[in-house]
């Protein structure tokens, strides 16, 4: 039997090294939650500052053998490079997390230098390197050695704005603005997964991905968070059919299922999480 | 916020995630190959799984061998589920012993293997009888409205219920029907896949994009899992034409959809409704 059917092994990370990038975001801190709280052993990359106090907090919850940080700016992509190749040396990554993206007004969220109209080639860029050039870059340096593991799964964090495209009914008299290279550059992920899918899917390796709806981060005040009652929020509540917008620790099952044996036979998937936005 | 979504608490541990204890959960078509195993799974959740079948198949006897394994309680009961009358005396007879009916699994389908040979092969679409396409059409489309309108009625009463149906990868793509050739036969001879299996499984995920939004409100998430073929002894020639198919290059093992399966039954998937989650080995990503 290939898994075990007890629900807490079917779904379980134990002895499992997963890689998280961005592990510090607002979803981050949920995804590096819940693999460290599911036995698994977290490899985080990011830059100092919020990771570094994060690092401590793991450590101390969990024990410090049990977290990794690698400390690099990742739209320096041969310092990536290089910390990846340190990664795949040290640890044997079983589950690869691409959660990173930058959403800021340097990458043309709620600037009007990330518009349609107006979009600079440098927000376009550092989109494309996000949402592209960084998961191409961890799956190469990573993916080599799960090849000759034969085992490995990928999970790649795309949007729902990957398959359909803002309204901007939502976005009219806010200061809210969602780039253009924000849709392009999470749809090409998804192309992107099922390329890998498809090409190592002999050597059992999975790739899929996750397109999650309306998860405002309400929690803190990073450039792109909302505060609660904002009328902004209503507007997304009222595009679901749910009627609500998604808890970040609604993602956590989707996670554990595409991390964990579970999904042993699901690959090259989007896997919607949407309160049913893509629906309707 | 108290909420027992929240990081912090319940998700951050899969056992609670995917926690099933106390709840009611019923399986059409459940003695069957993949019911007894949608069964399984709901047992080791801590679930009570309640296995609808025709008297033939033996419900009582699936549920009693589950009920013993996992030392859950387990109902096996011989129901048409073609017939509205019957649906309505299970739904009667599970809340006066359970009081709640928690999860709906329409797996129930005719599907009758792809025979080969003779002068007149039925299941071509020239030769396919009326009678085979309402038969197939009842067990697997009726049969699951039928069920969803009785129970799902009843979980939007109370404000929460899951319905999963299980569709199929032909669901999402034709079937291949040059998967089914034999060699020396005429082309007018040669089996194929039947049209209906691919129009109930296809009107399956229709019916579940429309209860999903009917009942988004009412606390009733409604979504569909499309698996792909399971390996069961196939002949080796047609294993070698169907893994080239797939990537991960291979049939499903029997138990492998019982992830999907609790996945979708539980909280892990609270946000989740409407949707359509393809098992398939990465069958139609290529």
């Amino acid at each position: 039997m290939l898994v075990g059917l007890d629900r807490s092994s079917l779904f379980s990370l134990q002895g499992k090294v997963a890689l998280l990038t961005g592990a510090s975001g607002f979803l981050g801190l949920t995804f590096a939650e819940t693999l460290l709280a599911n036995s698994a052993h977290l490899i985080a990359i990011g830059r100092p500052g919020k990771l570094s106090k994060q690092e401590q907090v793991w450590s101390e919850k969990y024990g410090s053998g049990r977290v990794h940080c690698y400390y690099v700016d990742m739209y320096n992509l041969e310092a990536l490079a290089k910390t990846l190749d340190e990664i795949a040396q040290r640890h044997a990554v079983d589950v690869l997390i691409n959660n990173a993206h930058e959403l800021a007004p340097s990458s043309g969220f709620n600037t009007p230098a990330g518009s349609l109209d107006q979009g600079t080639m440098d927000v376009w860029m550092r989109n494309l390197t996000a949402g592209v050039c960084w998961p191409a870059l961890t799956v190469q340096k990573i993916g080599a050695g799960m090849k000759d593991r034969g085992r490995g799964s990928i999970i790649n964090i795309s949007t729902m704005y990957a398959v359909v495209a803002p309204r901007p009914v939502l976005y009219e008299g806010t200061t809210f603005l969602n780039p253009p290279a924000y849709s392009a550059s999470k749809a090409a992920m998804i192309a992107f997964t099922r390329y890998v899918a498809s090409f190592w899917g002999s050597y059992g390796i999975r790739a899929n991905a996750i397109l999650p709806g309306p998860f405002s981060n309400t929690e803190d005040a990073g450039p792109n968070s909302v505060q609660v009652g904002d009328p902004f929020i209503e507007r997304l509540k009222a595009n679901t059919c749910l009627g609500r917008i998604g808890r970040a620790g609604e993602l956590a099952g989707a996670l554990l299922f595409l991390a964990s044996e579970a999904s042993s036979y699901v690959t090259g998937q989007s896997i919607r999480v949407d309160g049913e936005w893509t629906a309707v | 916020m108290a909420d027992k979504l929240e990081v912090t608490e319940a998700t951050k541990r899969a056992q609670a995630l995917f926690d099933l204890t106390g709840r009611v959960a019923v399986i059409t078509g459940g003695a069957g190959l993949l019911g007894t195993k949608h069964a399984e799974i709901i047992a080791a959740a801590g679930g009570s799984p309640v296995l609808l079948d025709l008297p033939q198949a033996k419900p009582e006897a699936a549920a009693a061998a589950i009920a013993t394994k996992y030392g859950v309680d387990a109902t096996g009961l011989a129901v048409d589920i073609t017939q509205l009358a019957q649906i309505d005396n299970v739904r009667n007879e599970l809340l006066a012993r359970f009081r709640r009916i928690d999860i709906l699994i329409n797996n129930a389908a005719n599907n009758p293997k792809v025979e080969s040979g003779g002068s007149k092969v039925w299941s071509r679409l020239e030769n396919f009888p009326l009678e085979v396409w309402n038969d197939d059409l009842r067990v697997g489309l009726t049969g699951a409205f039928l069920c969803s309108r009785v129970f799902g009625s009843e979980m939007a009463k109370r404000g929460k219920g899951v319905i999963l149906n299980i569709a199929s990868d032909l669901a999402v793509i034709a079937p291949d029907q040059r998967l089914y050739r034999q060699e020396g036969i005429p082309e007018d001879q040669q089996p194929v896949k039947p049209v209906t299996y691919s129009v109930v499984k296809t009107g399956l995920i229709g019916l579940t994009r429309y209860l999903a939004t009917y009942w988004a409100t009412s606390g009733v998430r409604v979504n569909a899992i499309s698996p792909g073929g399971v390996f069961n002894n196939q002949p080796p020639a047609f294993l070698a034409e169907l893994h080239q198919r797939i990537p991960l290059a291979r049939m499903a093992h029997a138990d492998e959809y019982q992830g999907s399966i609790l996945f979708l039954c539980s909280d892990a998937s609270s946000y989740m409704t409407g949707a359509n989650l393809i098992v398939d080995g990465g069958r139609t990503c290529w």
